[in-house]
């Protein structure tokens, strides 16, 4: 179960590092349930670690993660993939299905969560309504153009309705028309309830938001702010 | 997690990485067919051979002149022995008799033999649990004890020989088993190996989308229980040829292989056989990666 009072995503003197290279230095932070927040910084700053670690691909070396009431270092194997059944992630690196079409790699993730085949199709296609891409669920991710793969990624990230959402630089092969449509998007998930964390070096996508940002810089959290 | 779809990726591995797949059941059917190769031909000598002791009987000779309520009470004594069937007592006469007829058309041996030189004996039949050469040692062994008997006699050096011949048999038998066994299993444990490692970025994408051990495994214990299925029933086919298109029409000519049997009963249970060392296989593979 899912504890829902407290923040939704809770770091604790965070520190990751790879090959005896500080990838992230004693970070502290929070972001409560139902906030829309962005993570910033330029490349090599960390942003990528930080989600891994929210969606445990990644472990800290030191302090405590906690996601929705649950310590992440206290889960063991078999708690993992019942944790990340609550977090959707849009990839930076889409980490789409070549050898599926459009329909079954965003069912994929309703199928892991054992959702019945009818519930499937109608899920299935309510996302890719959300992302315009009703048109395009028998085509292959070869097919589509790296717009319409973040699409895609976004709806797979979506379509089982998510605690929380993360998103690597969704918008960082897009166009400005294209990255609009995909915030817009983020919007109305957010507007469900839904936690959501977006890692981005684009200052356009939170400028005048309202929304809080977590600058970070060399693995250090240099600052929070509201733009 | 849904088992259809396990069984529907199970069904797109088998089809994507097909030659991989049919080499490996082409491996299980050859091993699988050498191990059942094996089994029918020790099933047939084993056959052949389980009633000839049988045909086989201690005898026991009396002392010379045993009073008759003697004799009866060694049979009595040997009667009440727990591995003992049968007991027939044979008088000198009889004896006596019966070797004349065997030699009617010999007579000229029994010239000059006119005292009938044969003892009282018993022809002694064992139950088929006590037909080891072992326990007919022990048993001949306490019949020569009993008072009134002169000596023993049995086919020491004959069931001695059936005995380590069948024992033989029976232990290359499951030695061949055992390796051509460990050989199938590591074949498809090789097999889920390569078809994890070719399907890791795609495995890795379920892990970060939820997906349980459980679901990642699934499809790879499907997939070694069709290759290993697969190879038995092949086996299963090819055994039925052989025997039915190879060996009853050879028999129309060497009549030996018209007596040979074919423990069907047995063979159907290939494609079992095959499924669990398939599954086997697949299990410790899957075990021993790190995913």
């Amino acid at each position: 179960m899912m504890d829902l009072d407290g923040p939704m995503i809770h770091f604790q003197n965070v520190s990751k590092e790879y090959d005896n290279q500080s990838a992230l230095h004693d970070i502290t932070l929070s972001v409560e349930k139902g906030e829309m927040a962005f993570l910033t910084g330029p490349s090599g700053s960390g942003k990528t670690t930080l989600l891994k670690l929210i969606y445990l691909a990644e472990m800290p070396d030191h302090g405590s993660i906690t996601i929705a009431g649950k310590e992440a270092v206290s889960l063991g194997e078999s708690g993992i993939p019942l944790i990340r059944r609550h977090i959707g992630v849009v990839f930076q690196d889409f980490r789409l299905l070549d050898n599926r079409n459009i329909f079954e790699n965003v069912a994929l993730a309703l199928r892991i969560r054992g959702i019945g085949e009818r519930e499937i199709k109608t899920r299935v296609a309510d996302a890719l309504k959300t992302v315009n891409l009703r048109h395009k669920a028998d085509s292959y991710p070869r097919r589509l153009s790296g717009g319409e793969q973040q699409r895609v990624v976004i709806a797979r990230a979506v379509v089982a309705e998510p605690t929380v959402l993360l998103a690597d630089e969704p918008t960082g092969n897009l166009d400005p028309e294209t990255a609009e449509g995909v915030m817009r998007t983020f919007k109305d998930v957010h507007a469900k309830g839904t936690t959501i964390l977006i890692a981005t070096h684009n200052r356009e996508l939170f400028r005048n938001s309202g929304k809080r940002v977590f600058r970070l810089d060399a693995g250090n959290l240099r600052g929070v702010e509201v733009c | 997690m849904a088992l259809p779809y396990a069984f529907r990726l199970a069904l797109q591995s088998l089809r994507k990485d097909i030659w991989i797949n049919l080499l490996s059941m082409l491996t299980i059917f050859a091993g699988l067919f050498i191990i059942s190769l094996s089994f029918f031909i020790f099933y047939n000598i084993d056959a052949a051979t389980r009633n000839l002791p049988e045909k086989f009987s201690l005898v026991i000779y009396l002392e010379d002149n045993l009073p008759r309520e003697k004799a009866d009470e060694v049979i009595a004594s040997v009667r009440s022995r727990r591995e003992v069937a049968s007991v027939k007592y044979i008088s000198k006469e009889d004896a006596f008799r019966e070797l004349k007829a065997t030699l009617k058309n010999s007579q000229y041996v029994l010239e000059g033999i006119d005292d009938n030189p044969l003892p009282d004996s018993l022809e002694v039949k064992l139950r088929r649990d006590a037909m080891g050469s072992e326990p007919v040692r022990r048993f001949a062994e306490t019949a020569r004890k009993i008072p009134g008997v002169s000596e023993v006699d049995y086919g020491e050096k004959f069931l001695s020989t059936l005995h380590d011949i069948r024992n033989g048999i029976r232990t290359a038998g499951i030695l061949l088993a055992a390796i051509f066994a460990t050989g199938i299993t590591f074949v498809c444990y090789s097999t889920v190996k390569i078809l994890f490692y070719r399907r890791n970025d795609e495995i890795e994408t379920f892990k970060l989308l939820g997906a349980t051990k459980g679901f990642v495994r699934a499809p790879f214990l499907i997939e070694g229980a069709a290759i290993g299925t697969t190879g038995g029933l092949t086996s299963l086919i090819a055994l039925y040829l052989l025997h039915h298109v190879v060996i009853l029409r050879m028999g129309a000519s060497v009549s030996v292989f018209k007596t040979l049997l074919f423990p069907a009963n047995i063979f159907l249970s290939l494609p079992l056989v095959g499924m669990f060392l398939g599954i086997s296989g697949a299990a410790i593979a899957l075990g021993r990666l790190k995913y």
